[in-house]
C-alpha cells in the first residue's frame, strides 16, 4: 500500500513571516466539488473553462433578503436593478421577475432594458452623459430621468418643447456624508447651494416638473451611518424644495453602494467582520426617513442596489494551466482566467476554493492570468498547497461588474451559465468565437492578402 | 555538498549551522533531501518516490525538478548536477 | 486557577502591551495561568516562560473569523481557557464581533461594543471631542494625493500623518508627508489621517470602563522620554484634574466598556485629545506597579468577579522601561514553527 503523495515543499523561515498558518490557514481551506449541486467537472466538461456560473437561488435569496430588510421598515419602497452591475438578460429577467425596475446609465443600457420588455415607465435613467436623442425617447416613453447637470436641464426643456409635454424629472445631488472620497463629480452639490440653484432654474423655466431627488454617495460603503446622513439631508432638501417652489417630491432615490461580502484590497479585516449586515443599512436608512419625514408623508424610497444583490451569486471556474517558480522562490500559477474577464481583481481579493482535496503544506504563491501582460494578476499573494496542473479553482464572489466590465483583449470571453432553482443548467451567454470579434471589421480591397 | 551540514529533525525542521538559516520541509521534501544527502541520482529518487508514494514517475520527476530548483535558490544545492 | 490568553506579546522595539498585561496578572491576587497569543514564532513573549506558560501562533485576523475562532476553541478544548485579553488594534474588531460566540463557549472577554469601537476611530475624533467637550487638533481625512495636498495647505507644517490602525509620523515638508502617506497606504490602506501638530505636554491616561458609565480606575502619566518610534520609555505619574474629568466624561458619555488609553496634549489650560486607543497601552504595567492593577481588574470584570475601583495612586512615581535578553535553544523555536505552539 503506497502512501498518499504530497508535492515536496521547503520554506525558508523569515522574521515576521513565521506564522504556521499564513494568512489563509490550511485547515480553513475550502474545497468545492459543486456549485448548487452541479459538479464543477460536469460544468467544465459541458461549457469549458474558464466559466462564469450564476446561482439563481442565491440571486433570488439575496434580493429577497435586501428587499425584506427595507420593506419591513418602510411602507413605500422600489428596487431598481442597476444594469451596469450585471446586464445579462437572464440576470436582469430574474430580478425583474422579483419586482425590480431597471436603473440604466446609458442609451445602450436603456435599449437593452427595453428590448428585454421593460416598459419605459419602469426605467430610471441616470448618468452624466445622456445623448439628446435618448432623452427624447426616454421622455416619450415615460422613463424617470435624474438630471446630472445644468446642460441637461436645458436639453430636457428643449425635449419638452419638441414633444409638447411637461417631463417629470428628478435631480441628482452630491453631498458630504462623511464618506471619502466624496463623489462630487455627479449631480449638483448640496452644501454649496448648487442644488438649490438647479431647482430655481427648473422652476423658472417652467417646462419641467421636479418630482424626485437622487443621490449616490459612493461604492462599497462600509459605514451605515453615511446613509443616515444622506437620507436626512435629502429629506431636508426635499422640504425646502416643496415649501419654496411648490413642487411635490414623490421619490427619494438614495442610490446603491451597499457592499457585498467581498474582500476589498486595502481593508485589513475579513469581510465577515468589516461588512455590516443589510439590516444595519436598512435600519439606518428607514429610521432616518421615519424620524425626519413629516407625519403622513411617505415619499417612495428607491434603492439601486447592485453589487450587494448579485456579487455573491456569481462564481468563476478557472483551471491551473502551469506552475512555475519565480526567481524570488515564490510559486506562481498561470490560470486560464485573468484580469481580462475579472476586472474586479483590481480591487478584490477573492475567495479561492479548490475543486479537489490537495494534500500538502500551504506555500505562498501568486496567481497569474493568461495575458501576456505584467498587470495580469488575479491574486498577488495567497497560500495554497502545491497544485497539480489541471486543478480547478473556484473564485467568488464575482457576480458584480465582471460580466459588464470584462474585455475581449487577446482572448475570447468565456461562457456564462445560470443554475436554476431546480438544478437545471442554462447557458445564458455563449462563449465567444472569432465571428463575434470580426463581424464589424472591414478590410479595404487593396489590403487583401494573397498568401 | 551543502546538504550534508544541515541538521534535520523528523518533524521537518531544518537548521543550517553554517548560515544560521532555518527551513521547514514537508514529508516528501524530507524524503528527497535524505536521498540527495546519500548522493542518489535524480532517476533513483524519482523511482523511490513513485515506489513509496501514490504518484506517477512523470509527476514525481516534475516535482523533483521544481524542488531542487528551490534548494538551489536557497543555496542548499550547488551547480547543475548533484 | 484561571486560564487567560493575552495577545500583543511582541516585546520588541515597538512593543505590544501583552508582556505588561501578563506582569500585572501575575502580580495580582488571582491565581492565573497566562497563555500568549502570537502572530510570529519570533515574538519574544513566547520565550518568556516565567510569564507565559504556553504560547500559540494565531492565524492572522485577516484570514477570517472562522479560522480565528477555531484556533481559540482549540486552545480552550486542549488546555482550558477562561478569558482572553486582546491587546492589538487589528484583532479587536474580530474579538468584538465574536465576543458573544466566545462567551457561549465559556471564553470571557471585556470589550467595548462595536458601536463604541467604531466611534473612537481616528476619523471620528472630532465628533467625540464635540460630545465630551474637549479640543482636538485640526484633522483631515484623506484618500488621495489631491486631498493630501489640500490638507497640507490648510494645516501647514509640521503635520502628523497617521494610519487608520497604526503608525504616526511627523512630516516637515511635502515630500516627507507624501512618502509617509504612501507607506501607510501600502500597509494599512485608506483613509489616512492628517493632523495639526499641537505643542505642549504629552500626557496619557489608561483606564478601564465598566460599561455602565463608571470605571475601574485611571492612571495618568507624563511621558519623559519617548523612542524614535514614539514609544514611551520613561514616564512619571501625574494627577491632573482636567485630564481626569476628560476621562470621566468619556467613560460616562459613551458607557465605555473595557480598556482604553487617551493620548492627550496639555497646553496651558487647554487639553487636546489626540487619540483614543481601545485597549491597554504598552506601558500598562505602570498602573499595576503603583497599585492600580488594571489588567487584573479587567480580568475580574470579564470573569464576573467584583473588581477593585480605588485609584488613589501618588504622583511622582517613575516608570523605567529597559531591554533585557535571554538565551535558549533553537529547539524552542523549532517547536513553535512545526507545531504552532510551545
Amino acid at each position: 500500500m503506497k502512501e498518499p503523495y504530497e508535492k515536496p515543499v521547503i520554506q525558508k523561515l523569515k522574521t515576521g513571516m513565521v506564522n504556521k498558518f499564513g494568512s489563509s490557514p490550511a485547515y480553513a481551506r475550502k474545497f468545492r466539488k459543486d456549485i448548487e449541486g452541479v459538479p464543477v467537472d460536469e460544468l467544465v466538461e459541458r461549457f469549458g473553462s474558464p466559466l462564469f456560473v450564476f446561482s439563481e437561488k442565491k440571486l433570488r435569496q439575496k434580493f429577497r433578503e435586501v428587499k425584506n430588510a427595507f420593506t419591513l421598515r418602510y411602507p413605500n419602497v422600489e428596487f431598481s436593478w442597476s444594469y451596469k452591475t450585471n446586464y445579462l438578460d437572464a440576470i436582469c429577467a430574474v430580478l425583474h421577475q422579483e419586482g425590480e425596475t431597471a436603473e440604466v446609465v446609458s442609451e445602450f443600457e436603456y435599449e437593452k432594458a427595453r428590448r428585454l420588455g421593460v416598459p419605459g415607465n419602469q426605467i430610471i435613467y441616470n448618468g452624466p452623459y445622456k445623448p439628446y436623442d435618448s432623452l427624447v425617447t426616454a421622455v416619450k416613453e415615460g422613463a424617470r430621468i435624474n438630471i446630472d447637470h445644468f446642460e441637461e436641464i436645458a436639453d430636457l426643456e428643449k425635449v419638452a418643447d419638441e414633444l409638447g409635454v411637461k417631463p417629470r424629472v428628478g435631480i441628482r445631488l452630491n453631498m458630504d456624508t462623511g464618506i471619502h472620497p466624496q463623489w462630487s463629480r455627479f449631480g449638483f452639490n448640496l452644501e454649496s447651494g448648487q442644488a438649490l440653484d438647479a431647482v430655481k432654474r427648473i422652476a423658472s423655466g417652467g417646462k419641467l416638473e421636479l418630482v424626485g431627488l437622487h443621490c449616490h454617495i459612493g461604492t462599497f460603503i462600509l459605514d451605515p451611518h453615511a446613509y443616515e446622513v444622506e437620507v436626512k439631508k435629502m429629506v431636508d432638501f426635499s422640504y425646502t424644495v416643496e415649501d419654496q417652489f411648490g413642487f411635490k417630491i414623490e421619490y427619494l432615490d438614495i442610490g446603491g453602494g451597499f457592499p457585498s461580502k467581498n474582500r476589498l484590497k486595502g481593508i485589513y479585516l475579513p469581510p465577515e467582520v468589516a461588512v455590516p449586515s443589510v439590516d444595519e443599512f436598512a435600519e439606518r436608512v428607514c429610521s432616518a426617513l421615519l424620524s425626519s419625514l413629516r407625519p403622513g408623508d411617505y415619499p417612495k424610497l428607491i434603492l439601486e442596489s447592485g453589487r450587494a444583490i448579485v456579487d455573491e451569486a456569481g462564481y468563476l471556474i478557472t483551471t491551473v494551466h502551469a506552475a512555475k517558480r519565480l526567481p524570488s522562490g515564490l510559486k506562481a500559477y498561470v490560470l486560464d482566467a485573468g484580469v481580462n474577464i475579472l476586472f474586479t481583481a483590481f480591487w478584490y481579493k477573492f475567495n479561492v476554493e479548490l475543486d479537489r482535496e490537495v494534500y500538502g503544506t500551504s506555500e505562498p504563491c501568486v496567481l497569474y492570468g493568461p495575458l501576456c501582460m505584467n498587470i495580469d494578476v488575479v491574486d498577488d499573494l495567497t497560500y495554497l498547497p502545491p497544485l497539480p496542473r489541471g486543478t480547478r479553482l473556484i473564485l467568488s464572489p464575482v457576480g458584480a461588474y465582471n460580466v459588464t466590465q470584462w474585455m475581449q483583449f487577446i482572448r475570447y470571453r468565456p461562457a456564462v451559465v445560470l443554475i436554476g432553482e431546480n438544478g437545471e443548467v442554462d447557458l445564458i451567454r455563449e462563449a465567444e468565437d472569432l465571428t463575434d470579434i470580426v463581424r464589424r471589421e472591414k478590410l479595404p480591397e487593396r489590403l487583401k492578402l494573397e498568401w | 555538498m551543502n546538504l550534508q551540514r544541515l541538521a534535520i529533525n523528523d518533524e521537518g525542521f531544518i537548521f543550517d549551522p553554517e548560515t544560521g538559516n532555518s527551513y521547514t520541509v514537508n514529508k516528501t521534501g524530507l524524503f528527497i533531501i535524505k536521498f540527495l544527502k546519500e548522493g542518489k541520482s535524480e532517476e533513483e529518487i524519482v523511482k523511490a518516490l513513485s515506489e513509496k508514494f501514490d504518484v506517477s514517475e512523470e509527476d514525481a520527476r516534475r516535482d523533483l525538478v521544481d524542488f531542487m530548483e528551490q534548494l538551489r535558490l536557497y543555496g542548499l544545492l550547488e551547480g547543475e548536477n548533484v | 486557577m484561571y486560564r487567560v490568553a493575552v495577545s500583543g506579546i511582541n516585546a520588541v522595539d515597538n512593543p505590544g502591551p501583552g508582556v505588561g498585561i501578563a506582569k500585572g496578572l501575575k502580580e495580582g491576587s488571582l491565581e492565573v495561568s497566562v497563555y500568549g497569543l502570537a502572530y510570529d514564532a519570533m515574538e519574544p513573549g513566547i520565550y518568556m516562560k516565567w510569564l507565559f506558560e504556553k504560547s500559540f501562533i494565531m492565524p492572522y485576523p485577516s484570514a477570517g473569523e472562522e479560522a480565528f475562532i477555531e484556533r481559540l476553541l482549540y486552545i480552550k478544548s486542549n488546555y482550558g481557557l477562561d478569558a482572553v485579553i486582546p491587546a492589538l488594534d487589528a484583532e479587536l474588531p474580530l474579538f468584538i464581533k465574536s465576543s458573544s460566540l466566545l462567551e457561549s463557549y465559556g471564553v470571557k472577554t471585556f470589550l467595548p461594543t462595536e458601536e463604541q469601537f467604531k466611534l473612537r476611530g481616528k476619523d471620528h475624533l472630532p465628533k467625540i471631542a464635540e460630545k465630551i467637550g474637549v479640543k482636538v487638533p485640526e484633522t483631515r481625512i484623506v484618500t488621495s494625493y489631491e486631498e493630501l495636498n489640500k490638507a497640507l495647505e490648510e494645516l501647514g507644517f509640521p503635520v502628523m500623518v497617521k494610519g487608520i490602525f497604526y503608525e504616526a509620523y511627523k512630516a516637515f515638508n511635502i515630500s516627507q508627508a507624501t512618502s509617509y502617506f504612501n507607506s501607510i497606504v501600502s500597509k494599512w490602506g485608506y483613509p489616512v489621517i492628517v493632523q495639526q501638530v499641537i505643542s505642549g505636554e504629552e500626557m496619557n491616561l489608561v483606564g478601564v470602563g465598566d460599561g455602565e458609565g463608571g470605571h475601574l480606575g485611571f492612571l495618568a502619566i507624563k511621558k519623559l522620554w519617548i523612542t524614535s518610534l514614539g514609544k514611551t520609555w520613561t514616564a512619571v505619574t501625574v494627577r491632573n484634574d482636567k485630564l481626569f474629568s476628560l476621562a470621566e466624561s468619556f467613560v460616562s458619555n459613551f458607557k465605555w466598556r473595557g480598556a482604553f488609553e487617551l493620548e492627550c496634549m496639555v497646553s496651558g489650560s487647554d487639553v487636546y485629545l489626540i487619540e483614543i486607543n481601545p485597549r491597554f497601552p504598552a506601558w500598562v504595567y505602570f498602573a499595576a506597579g503603583v497599585g492600580v492593577n488594571l489588567p487584573e481588574r479587567l480580568l475580574k470584570a470579564a470573569l464576573g468577579l467584583d473588581p477593585e475601583r480605588d485609584w488613589n495612586y501618588p504622583a511622582g512615581k517613575l516608570y523605567v522601561r529597559f531591554t533585557d535578553d535571554l538565551v535558549t535553544d533553537i529547539s524552542q523555536f523549532q517547536q513553535v514553527v512545526t507545531t504552532g505552539e510551545s
